[in-house]
């Protein structure tokens, strides 16, 4: 219990939060490396399944080739990258792209997938493009899934962003990886409660985007059904 | 005695009555419908006997003893039950299915598979059907599986829910001789709930006609309820001045041939 | 190649030691999702409250949860109990939803027939709802057995020895193919036991009519 309230008054004190090794300047970057892993998996993924969402084609690739890349242990990805690229942030930051794709390819063909096709087939005979057909039905309507892929996929990379602390020097596992190497027990519980409060915070922040796309899918499932 | 309905009502929490005051002597060894549109709380009625539902007021007899004292689990073994749709255990071969009840009870499941075989044969399947699993079967099969299934523990009564509902008229027919024929044999005590009207005529020595809520519009003998509907209502759902039921004769060479309203020929009465 | 060769022996013992660190945290995940899960399909109050907890354990991090776990429970940082503890944790947060829809997914007409026909209530539950539940929860079943093999790899950085050894081992003496071997063997051991609960779902499900057309779910993560 006594390693519980060093930690929480590690984190309470203000002089732990500044300086170069401060946790101001450790939660940055996590989040920073966080935002950039996911974001660079959207690129590819997002369009990819948007399309494999549309088109209803080379889902069961997709999915085996995600199953595949599950089974991969993100510490070996990240130590063989680390060999491979050096100890900078690009190893890491790759490492975390290859975690966040599945979760978000599979969130965007979900989402478009979900897409009532009789929605679907009313705008087809309106005249609308397939180009138009996914931007103002199929994307709005699998809205909240989407986001719900997204979701996903930053509460998987900012959990094992704390691994990339284990290669280079960045983020919140800092703390845990030093106080692993000099028994700190009160660093590393302090690094691990603070690592789960960033994950918590972002989980229940994207959870409320969630709620909002999945009531902008709704009004838009109305829009539709009004023929508007 | 059979089975005893004594001022039996039903109020869910909402408020809603399903039934209200209903009272009823099913006889031993007969077969009784009760017959109403829906609303008419003849589904609840059905459950109160093996207490998939219990009354909020009155009770229901089985040979003079009220089934609330009974312990449910033991009671709905020894009631045979043929749901809509069959209710069959999608997981389980069809003559497991058939032996469920029994090997509930402890029957050991090599006895119970062979007693299974014997009564898929009494309802005129194939034993070698008893292999395959529901969903691979017509839907007059599984139908006549739950059959198989509700006699299975060989109980005095049947409660049948809507049996032959969710098959094609020919089938239903089929059905429904079948049903005539194992009943001649067996002489059970038959509790049968239909909206169809001569599926009722065809299959019950009772009849019951319901109203909404539960509510006896007219009971008794199919040829009763057809000479002497007691009012209108009863009058139009058993169909009386449809023209297939306002039958006339003519006379043609000196035999007299039985018409319909219509004036399409039905057979010679003799 | 001839790192393999040399240590041929370390590995298959390492991934011994994988195998018997993931196989008890994916039963003891499966027993305890399913167990909720049927808590949250039958207790529509408790539904949202077990879902929500699920998805807080699930949003904590694994390696903090391993530092957190030995000193909640006071055993030892390296046991590998702790190990097996969190990711029993983490398995059940990221298959209790798929449990719950699993039971959800049960046909409420064939459990009305089954209970009209005298199944009492543990009948009903392991003749009818878990046997009926079974095409559903094994998908869900299947993501956390994938997962928690990976996991399993985390360990090594506390000092549980596992195929993850090879990761860090390789890491720091600057072996490429030791690390590559990691992964590798991790990966074959993955999919291999994916493969078993594949074939396990076959043979607990032989009503199910075999070439049906192969549409995974959803992740289980989405469907939170």
């Amino acid at each position: 219990m006594s390693t519980f309230l060093d930690a929480l008054a590690w984190i309470l004190d203000p002089s732990s939060w500044g300086g170069s090794q401060g946790i101001a300047v450790r939660v940055a970057q996590h989040l920073a490396i966080t935002v950039a892993a996911v974001l660079l998996a959207a690129v590819p993924a997002v369009p990819l399944g948007v399309l494999i969402g549309h088109t209803r084609r080379g889902r069961g690739v997709v999915v085996a080739l995600a199953g595949a890349v599950r089974a991969v242990p993100t510490l070996g990805l990240l130590t063989l990258l680390a060999l491979l690229l050096g100890v900078g942030v690009w190893a890491p930051l790759l490492a975390l792209v290859a975690l966040a794709v599945p979760s978000l390819l599979a969130g965007a063909y979900a989402g478009v997938e979900s897409a009532d096709p009789e929605a679907v087939d009313a705008a087809r005979a309106m005249g609308m493009s397939e180009r138009q057909i996914v931007r103002h039905v199929e994307l709005p309507l699998g809205a909240g899934v989407l986001v719900g892929g997204f979701r996903a996929a930053t509460l998987q990379v900012v959990a094992t962003a704390t691994l990339a602390a284990y290669t280079s020097d960045t983020g919140l596992g800092r703390y845990l990886f030093s106080g692993l190497k000099s028994r700190d027990y009160t660093l590393m519980l302090g690094g691990a409660i603070l690592v789960a409060l960033l994950a918590l915070v972002l989980d229940r922040l994207l959870a409320v985007a969630q709620g909002r796309a999945t009531g902008l899918a709704r009004r838009t499932a109305a829009d539709s059904r009004l023929g508007a | 005695m059979g089975i005893e309905f004594r001022d039996v009502g039903k109020t869910y929490p909402g408020g809603t009555v399903a039934v209200a005051g209903f009272s009823h002597v099913v006889p031993s060894h007969t077969t009784v419908a009760l017959v109403g549109s829906s609303g008419s709380g003849k589904t609840t009625l059905l459950r109160m006997v093996n207490r998939m539902v219990d009354p909020t007021s009155g009770a229901v007899l089985i040979d003079d003893q009220d089934v609330r004292e009974l312990d449910k689990v033991a009671l709905r073994r020894r009631i045979g039950y043929v749901p809509q749709a069959g209710g069959l255990l999608p997981h389980r071969t069809v003559v497991d299915n058939v032996a469920t009840v029994p090997v509930l009870g402890g029957t050991p499941r090599r006895a119970a598979r062979a007693a299974a075989a014997d009564l898929l044969a009494l309802v005129g399947l194939d034993p070698s059907l008893g292999r395959r699993y529901p969903a691979q079967l017509s839907g007059g099969q599984q139908q006549r599986v739950a059959v198989a299934r509700a006699l299975a523990a060989d109980p005095n009564i049947l409660l049948m829910d809507e049996p032959f509902g969710a098959v094609d008229p020919i089938v239903r027919r089929e059905l429904q001789d079948e049903m005539l024929r194992l009943q001649a044999e067996l002489g059970k005590t038959v509790v049968i709930v239909t909206h169809d009207v001569d599926e009722a005529f065809r299959l019950a020595d009772e009849v019951v006609v319901l109203r909404a809520g539960g509510v006896v519009a007219q009971s008794g003998t199919p040829k009763n309820i057809l000479a002497a509907p007691a009012d209108a209502f009863v009058r139009e759902f058993v169909g009386a001045d449809r023209p297939d039921r306002t039958l006339s004769t003519s006379e043609i060479d000196g035999r007299r041939v039985v018409v319909d309203a219509n004036g399409r020929p039905l057979g010679i009465l003799q | 190649m001839t790192w393999l060769q040399n240590n041929a022996a370390w590995v298959v013992e390492l991934a011994w030691r994988h195998l018997l660190l993931a196989l008890p945290a994916i039963a003891a995940s499966v027993v305890l999702a399913v167990a909720l899960g049927r808590v949250a399909h039958r207790r529509p109050r408790l539904r949202q409250p077990v879902l929500a907890l699920a998805s807080v354990v699930y949003a904590v991090p694994a390696l903090p949860l391993l530092i957190v776990v030995p000193l909640v429970l006071s055993i030892p940082l390296r046991s590998p109990l702790t190990l097996v503890v969190a990711l029993t944790l983490y398995g059940t947060a990221l298959l209790v939803g798929t449990a719950t829809d699993a039971f959800d997914s049960v046909d409420g007409q064939v459990r009305d027939a089954a209970t009209a026909t005298g199944h009492g209530r543990s009948a009903l539950f392991w003749r009818v709802d878990l046997p009926l539940s079974v095409p559903v929860l094994i998908s869900g079943v299947r993501v956390i057995t994938v997962s928690t093999v990976s996991l399993v790899t985390i360990g090594a950085l506390v000092g549980i020895s596992s195929l993850g050894t090879l990761l860090t081992d390789g890491f720091q003496r600057g072996i490429t193919s030791e690390v590559a071997i990691g992964v590798g063997v991790t990966m074959a051991l993955a999919l291999a036991l994916d493969a078993l609960v594949v074939v396990l779902g076959r043979v607990l499900t032989p009503w199910q009519p075999r070439r049906r057309s192969v549409r995974a779910p959803a992740p289980p993560e989405l469907v939170r």
